[in-house]
């Protein structure tokens, strides 16, 4: 079946898809979308179900296909089983991040990869945080303001419009004046759409403890985070009642998610949404224009191919994310006129696989702060995010957790089962005399976890990762049940990202010791795939990172045409005019805010180039 | 023999002692959830003769003269072997989280550690969530003077501020 019906074929029902694809079908152009999963439920329930019932609460969990074979067990779905299969964080333990019967994701190390995302209708959005970050200004000019890593092709200034945008489109609850740091600044007759979330119990205790500290001459300030959560009930949505589920799931909506911008693309009515479709390869044609999208389709996960077809239109879009969109893109080997896959003449696609590589530590408080409420964070250290110290090691931002020890320790399942069973795995129920940690109940039981539980909380910082050619997502031999190859994953932290990480923790304990917290953060196990060392001042020290959900940096966007980049600053294919990559992977670099906002930002820019095309062609 | 009521009553005053939590929150006279049948009946489908081996020891206490609360954690959990010691833990997991950690994987869980006490040496233990319903009407949440994530009844902005006192979660019983 061929097709050619449409102005904009899009591959990809994310943020960016949708964002792109709701501007265009406002403006009458007509658009199809083609999602390798599931498309828009009718609402969230079975999402719930799945969270609620599974025993893991992992990022993936209420989104399909389902992680477990069968439903609600513990036993994880053969990706090879699967016609679109994704990773999950389950799978990055050292038993089995490189099992290809449990992980998506081909896996070469030296490190793992610790991110993750998904592929249905809505995106890897669905189960994001929230944080609405702009980037500073420096993040855009960190080569020639520090001399590492490169600079980016456009400005803050040149974003700045698309932030205020994004904002709207998103529905970012903020306080101007509070952001109004490190040089951002804002339009003089803009603000965000929505008053800012109010700060938890655990940021105040934590504003309270870094007044006068310093790092790096830099004095310390605790800032709310902008959230893309109601602080009033807007656009049909309420407002948000600190469901402290925003990961995986905001089971009221108040949290924005794609599927918002996907239902507006669609009622329009020009926008039409194929689920259930791969793309399988980019056609070219002689005049090195995209000429079409080669797709597959299936029905159910793990059935069989059902169909296959092309679509054809003027232009086209790939907005799947970071991993996927260079995966489809070295996949169009066209017969073998592109050996290397499409839109790389500069040998680009795949290279600098990036994220915020993330140093988690946790403490318990001196008194209750009472977590396991509210937003999963509502604020954050943002001071740290720039200064002269980037000539010597990565910037990070620090998130202010709201979940106790959920993150770190998996609580309150683990303390739980410490108390009962009497055990001390988590390291709040030691032994009071010699002898086993003690079995509890009745009220003892409960004023122990009591006690335990609401003096919980953790500090997240998300360190700026370096672009690494070497750190790439390849094709790998291995097959999906679609017969396309999976993605393999090279990745590894530079010497500056790790003198980054090592900061962090200092900076960790630091703030714990002001605020009387006794740190419990544990040393890693040297073979957790996660786990790496670093020169520190009195010998080498262990560590691990979290991966953070930020994958970027895979096609990344350029000033000029030299070999060093996959797009130009408008997202244009510098090798296909006709073809557009969106989403995070034009990123030259991860910068140190949460990615969402900018990816918005720059669909949102991408969309009016595309009209602008159409208008003109 | 007992009736289904007077096992219930059993049930519901044994799983009161051990999790510390008000019998009128475990079983509230307005119940629309009525978790207590829903852990009873899993329990039961577990190993009815255990349970029922349980609920006849807490009987038995209960009709000594002077029993202590403490003297029937004693029957429970050091006096007639482990399978009773861990089908009551297993019983209070279930109040407090949602999940069935079953008795036997309890017992080895324990032993496992006991063997190898460094700090996370182990993985977390699975247990299947028995309804949807227990995770969302979890006690370990509440124990927090929180929520179960992703079921809060709190309003906007709660987190601000300094929550219920505890025995407004749990009853008064401490």
């Amino acid at each position: 079946m061929s097709t050619n019906e449409y102005d904009v074929v899009i591959v990809g029902a994310g943020v960016s898809g949708a964002l792109i694809a709701k501007q265009l079908g406002l403006a009458g152009k007509k658009v199809l979308m083609l999602e390798s999963g599931a498309g828009l439920p009718a609402n969230n329930n079975d999402f719930m179900q799945r969270f609620y019932l599974a025993q893991a609460k992992v990022p993936e969990v209420p989104y399909t296909p389902d992680l477990f074979d069968p439903p609600g067990s513990n036993t994880l779905t053969d990706p090879q089983t699967q016609n679109a299969a994704r990773a999950t964080v389950l799978t990055l333990d050292k038993g089995s991040w490189q099992d290809k019967s449990k992980s998506y994701m081909m896996q070469q190390g030296p490190l793992a990869f610790g991110s993750t995302y998904e592929r249905v209708a809505g995106g890897t959005m669905r189960h994001w945080l929230g944080t609405s970050l702009r980037f500073v200004p420096n993040d855009f000019t960190t080569a020639s303001s520090y001399g590492q890593m490169v600079d980016w092709p456009i400005t803050y200034a040149d974003l700045e419009p698309w932030y205020g945008k994004a904002e709207v489109e998103i529905g970012v609850s903020a306080n101007k004046a509070e952001q109004s740091y490190l040089g951002i600044t804002f339009a003089p007759d803009y603000d965000y759409p929505m008053p800012a979330i109010p700060p938890s119990l655990v940021d105040d205790a934590v504003a309270a403890a870094v007044q006068g500290m310093e790092v790096d001459n830099i004095a310390l300030q605790v800032v709310g985070t902008p959230a893309g959560r109601n602080s009033q009930p807007h656009h049909s949505r309420p407002v948000c009642a600190g469901n402290t589920n925003c990961i995986p799931i905001c089971p009221i909506g108040a949290k924005y998610d794609p599927s918002i911008t996907l239902n507006a693309a669609l009622d329009t009515g020009n926008v039409e949404l194929w689920p259930f479709t791969v793309a399988k390869q980019v056609l070219v044609d002689a005049n090195n224009q995209v000429s079409g999208i080669e797709y597959l389709q299936y029905q159910t996960p793990t059935g069989p191919q059902t169909g296959s077809g092309t679509v054809t239109a003027a232009r086209y879009v790939i907005a799947a994310h970071a991993i996927e969109t260079p995966r489809l893109l070295l996949m169009s080997t066209n017969g073998g006129r592109f050996p290397n896959g499409v839109a790389n003449r500069s040998g680009m696609v795949g290279k600098n696989l990036m994220d915020h590589p993330l140093y988690l530590a946790w403490a318990l408080a001196p008194k209750p702060l009472y977590g396991f409420r509210g937003p999963l964070a509502t604020s954050g250290i943002e001071s740290l995010r720039d200064g002269p110290f980037r000539k010597q090691r990565a910037a990070f931002r620090i998130e202010i957790g709201n979940e106790g020890w959920n993150f770190s320790s998996n609580d309150p399942y683990t303390t739980t089962i410490d108390l009962i069973n009497g055990m001390n795995l988590a390291g709040l129920n030691p032994a009071t005399s010699p002898g086993p940690a003690p079995a509890l109940w009745g009220a003892p039981l409960v004023n122990a976890l009591n006690n335990a539980l609401s003096r919980q909380f953790r500090l997240g910082f998300l360190v700026e990762q370096t672009p690494d050619p070497a750190n790439c997502v390849t094709l790998s031999p291995e097959l999906d049940h679609l017969g396309l190859p999976r993605p393999q994953i090279r990745y590894d932290l530079s010497d500056y990202t790790k003198a980054g990480l090592l900061a962090a923790s200092e900076t960790a304990s630091a703030i714990f010791q002001r605020m009387g917290a006794q740190e419990y953060t544990s040393s890693p196990d040297p073979d957790d795939p996660c786990a790496f060392t670093v020169d520190a001042k009195h010998g080498s020290k262990l560590m691990k990172f979290y991966g953070s959900g930020h994958i970027v940096g895979t096609y990344r966007m350029g000033s000029k045409d030299d070999g060093q980049s996959v797009v130009d600053k408008y997202q244009r294919s510098w090798d296909h005019p006709n073809l557009f990559l969106v989403g995070s992977g034009v990123f030259p670099t991860v910068a140190t805010g949460n990615p969402t906002l900018t990816i918005a930002a720059l669909a949102l820019q991408a969309a009016t180039t595309l009209l602008s095309d159409l208008q003109t062609s | 023999m007992t009736t289904p009521q007077e096992n219930m009553d059993l049930f519901v005053g044994l799983s009161a002692l051990l999790t510390g939590i008000d019998k009128t929150k475990l079983s509230p006279p307005l119940d629309p959830n009525n978790i207590k049948q829903v852990f009873y009946d899993y329990a039961n489908a577990q190993d009815s003769a255990a349970l029922a081996q349980l609920l006849g020891i807490y009987a038995s206490c209960l009709a000594q003269p002077g029993i202590t609360d403490a003297m029937v954690a004693k029957a429970v959990f050091e006096d007639s072997g482990d399978t009773m010691c861990y089908l009551a833990r297993a019983i209070m997991l279930a109040w407090y989280l949602g999940s069935w950690y079953a008795p036997g994987d309890l017992q080895a869980y324990h032993a496992n550690y006991a063997a190898q006490p460094p700090l996370q040496a182990l993985p977390p233990l699975s247990g299947p969530v028995i309804a949807a319903a227990a995770y969302t009407q979890g006690w370990a949440w509440n124990i927090a003077q929180a929520h179960p994530m992703g079921y809060s009844t709190f309003t906007f902005g709660y987190w601000g501020k300094q929550p219920p006192a505890l025995s407004a979660f749990t009853g008064a019983r401490q």
